[in-house]
C-alpha cells in the first residue's frame, strides 16, 4: 500500500512540472511582451520596460523558469498586481474556503447519490427507477450555473427557506456557514448525482444476482442486514472509482458556482486574476487547482485500493 | 483481363460479391435510418434542437429587436406586450431569449468539428503506427488531461484576449485530446482485421489505408464521439461566455446574460430564468439525440 502511495507520488513530479512547463509558456512567453499584455496598449514603452525588468521578463526563457519555478517552490509567489497582497497568503486562504465548500459538496453528495442509486438498484426496471435514473442523468448534462439561479429563485427568492448569499454576516458563528454552504453544494451534487447513482446502481443490480446474496436471504438475514451487509459495500467499489473519475468535473463546476455565489474562495479569485490580467496571482490558482486535482485523483485510487483486497495486496 | 464473350468465373463472382456488399451496406445505412426515426429520444432531440437552429437563425424576423431599449419599460414582468417581461433597459427577453442561442450554436459545432479533424487526425497517427508514436502522443495527451478543461481555458483566453474565433480554437484545442483517445481505440480495433491487411499487402500507401479503410470503417464512433462532445461544447461554450470570457454586452447570449442579469435575480427573477430554461433545454436536447444515436448504434 504504502509504496503504492509512493510510486503514484513520483508520477505526479514529472506531470507537474510538465504541466508547470504549460503554464509557464502560456503566461509567460507566448503572450510575447509580458509587461505590454498586464498594463494594456495605452501605457508608455518605458512603463513596459519598468514592469518587464521587475517581473525578470527581460531575461533568456530558460533562466526565467527556473526562477519562476524555483520562486514557487520556495514559497516566493510575489504579491498580487491587483490587490497588492503577497499571493501565497491569498491563494491559501481561498483555498481553504474552496476546501470547505468542496468538502462539503462531497458529503452531502456520496451518501445521497448511493442512497438514490442502490434505492433504484434495488426496484429495478420500476417506474421509480427509470424516472429517477433519467431525470438524474438529464441534471449532469446541464450547466451549474443554470441550475444554480434555478434554485436561487426556488428556495431562496420565492420560497425563503435558505440565504441567496454563501457566506454568513460577519461575526456569526462558523457553524452558520454551513447553512450558508447548502444552496451552492446543490448544484454540485446534481452535476455528479447522475453519474454516482447510476454506477451504485449498477453495483446494486450486480450484487443481488451473486448466490451469496440468495444464501443471505434464504438463512433468514433480515432485510436491511442483507442491503448493509452485502450489497452496499459492494456497490461501493465502483462508485468510488467513478467519484474518483469525476474530479475534475467536480473544480470547473467548483469554480462555477463560486462565481455564481460571489463565493471568496479559489475559483472565483482565478476568474477575477484572468479579468484583471493579474499573471502572478492566476498563475498560482492554476498551479494550485492542478495539484489539488492530481492528489484528488490519488486520494480517489487509494480509497479503490483500500476497498478492493485483490488491489490492496497486489500493492 | 478475359477477352470479350468469355465468362471469367471467377471475376463475375467477385463483382456479385461486390454488388451484394454494397446493396447489404446500403440495406443496413436505411435501416438505421429507420431505426433512429422510430427512437423517441432522438427524434424529440433533433426536434429541441432545430428549434433553437431556426431561432437562431430567424428569430429577429418576428420578435422584437433584442438589442432595442426602452428606458421607461425596465424590470416589467412577464405581460401580453411583453410575454417573457423586460430586463434591466428595457429590453425584450422574449426576444433576447430566442435570438440567444445564436453564439452557442455558432461556438459549440465548430468547436467539436475542430476537436474530431485534429483528434481524428492525432488517433488514427496514434493508433495505426502504434510503438513510440502512440506512446509519445498518448503521454502528451495525457499531460493536456492533467488540468480540467475550464481551468485551462481561462487561462488561455485571459492571456490571448476573447473573440469567438479564439473560443473556438480553445475548445476545440481542449477536446482533441478526448476524441483522439476515443478514435485511436477504435482504429486499434480494426487495425488488425483482415481488410486492413489486404490493403496493405496491395501495397497501399499507409495514408491510404487510414483514410479510405479505416475511416470508414470506424464512422460509427466517430458520429457517436462527435454528438457527445456537442453536448459537452455546448456546456463549456456557456460556461466560458458566463465567467465571463465570451462575447461581450450587449450580446444577447445566454450565459452573458445570466452572469449580468442575476443582479436583478430577488427582483426579476424572469430576465435570469427563461435564458436558463433555454440553455437547460438546448443542452437536453443534444444529449437526448447522442442517447438516440448510441443506443441505436449499439444495437
Amino acid at each position: 500500500m504504502a509504496r503504492l502511495i509512493g510510486r503514484r507520488l513520483l508520477l505526479m513530479v514529472p506531470t507537474l512540472i510538465l504541466v508547470s512547463i504549460l503554464v509557464f509558456a502560456l503566461a509567460e512567453v507566448l503572450p510575447g511582451n509580458l509587461g505590454r499584455s498586464i498594463l494594456g496598449p495605452y501605457a508608455t514603452q518605458q512603463q513596459v520596460d519598468i514592469l518587464n525588468h521587475h517581473l525578470g521578463a527581460d531575461k533568456p526563457l530558460y533562466e526565467r523558469y527556473a526562477v519562476w519555478a524555483g520562486h514557487f517552490v520556495t514559497g516566493h509567489w510575489g504579491a498580487s498586481l491587483q490587490l497588492g497582497t503577497p499571493v501565497f497568503s491569498t491563494v491559501m486562504r481561498a483555498l481553504g474556503n474552496s476546501l470547505l465548500l468542496a468538502g462539503f459538496a462531497l458529503v452531502i453528495i456520496v451518501p445521497t447519490s448511493i442512497l438514490v442509486g442502490v434505492y433504484a438498484g434495488l426496484r429495478r426496471d420500476s417506474l421509480l427507477d427509470r424516472a429517477i435514473t433519467i431525470s438524474t442523468l438529464s441534471m449532469t448534462v446541464i450547466p451549474e450555473f443554470v441550475s444554480g439561479v434555478i434554485l436561487i429563485v426556488v428556495f431562496a427568492v420565492t420560497l425563503h427557506w435558505l440565504p441567496v448569499s454563501a457566506m454568513p454576516p460577519q461575526g456569526a458563528p462558523f457553524v452558520d456557514r454551513f447553512y450558508y454552504l447548502i444552496l451552492p453544494a446543490i448544484p454540485l451534487m446534481l452535476l455528479e448525482l447522475g453519474y454516482i447513482a447510476r454506477m451504485a446502481r449498477v453495483g446494486t443490480v450486480q450484487v443481488l444476482a451473486m448466490p451469496y446474496i440468495r444464501t443471505a436471504v434464504l438463512k433468514g438475514l433480515p432485510r436491511h442486514r442483507v442491503i448493509f451487509g452485502h450489497v452496499l459495500r459492494n456497490a461501493l467499489v465502483p462508485t468510488v472509482t467513478v467519484i474518483g473519475s469525476q474530479v475534475g468535473w467536480l473544480i470547473g463546476g467548483l469554480v462555477v458556482v463560486e462565481f455564481l455565489f460571489v463565493y471568496p474562495g479559489i475559483g472565483n479569485m482565478m476568474i477575477n486574476a484572468a479579468q484583471f490580467h493579474d499573471v502572478p496571482l492566476l498563475e498560482a490558482c492554476v498551479l494550485v487547482v492542478a495539484v489539488l486535482y492530481m492528489l484528488s485523483n490519488l486520494i480517489a485510487d487509494i480509497v479503490v485500493a483500500l476497498l478492493n483486497p485483490r488491489i490492496r495486496m497486489g500493492g | 483481363m478475359a477477352p470479350a464473350g468469355v465468362v471469367d468465373d471467377s471475376r463475375t463472382q467477385e463483382m456479385q460479391a461486390d454488388v451484394a456488399a454494397a446493396l447489404e451496406q446500403r440495406r443496413q445505412r436505411r435501416y438505421l435510418v429507420r431505426a433512429l426515426l422510430r427512437s423517441p429520444t432522438f427524434v424529440i432531440g433533433v426536434l429541441i434542437v432545430l428549434f433553437w437552429v431556426f431561432m437562431g437563425i430567424f428569430s429577429t424576423a418576428f420578435t422584437q429587436s433584442p438589442l432595442a431599449q426602452h428606458p421607461f419599460a425596465i424590470l416589467q414582468s412577464p405581460s401580453a406586450a411583453h410575454w417573457f417581461g423586460t430586463d434591466d433597459l428595457g429590453r425584450d427577453v422574449l426576444a433576447r431569449t430566442m435570438a440567444g442561442a445564436r453564439t452557442v450554436l455558432i461556438i459549440a459545432p465548430l468547436a467539436t468539428l475542430l476537436a474530431l479533424l485534429w483528434g481524428g487526425i492525432i488517433g488514427l497517427i496514434a493508433g495505426f503506427y502504434r510503438g513510440i508514436t502512440d506512446d509519445i502522443i498518448m503521454r502528451l495527451v495525457d499531460v493536456l488531461l492533467a488540468l480540467p478543461v475550464i481551468i485551462t481555458s481561462i487561462l488561455i483566453l485571459s492571456l490571448f484576449g476573447k473573440s469567438l474565433a479564439i473560443v473556438i480554437v480553445v475548445i476545440g484545442a481542449l477536446f482533441t485530446p478526448v476524441v483522439s483517445r476515443t478514435i485511436r481505440s477504435a482504429v486499434i480495433g480494426e487495425r488488425e482485421r483482415e481488410y486492413v491487411m489486404a490493403a496493405r499487402l496491395r501495397g497501399e500507401r499507409s495514408a491510404f489505408v487510414m483514410a479510405r479503410e479505416i475511416l470508414p470503417n470506424i464512422t460509427q464512433p466517430i458520429i457517436v464521439e462527435g454528438t457527445v462532445r456537442l453536448g459537452y461544447a455546448v456546456f463549456t461554450a456557456a460556461t466560458l461566455s458566463f465567467l465571463g470570457f465570451g462575447l461581450g454586452p450587449p450580446s444577447p447570449d445566454w450565459g452573458l446574460t445570466i452572469a449580468t442579469e442575476r443582479v436583478d435575480l430577488q427582483s426579476a427573477p424572469w430576465t435570469v430564468l427563461f435564458p436558463a430554461f433555454a440553455l437547460a433545454s438546448l443542452v437536453v436536447g443534444v444529449n437526448l439525440i447522442t442517447d438516440g444515436l448510441s443506443s441505436v448504434f449499439s444495437k
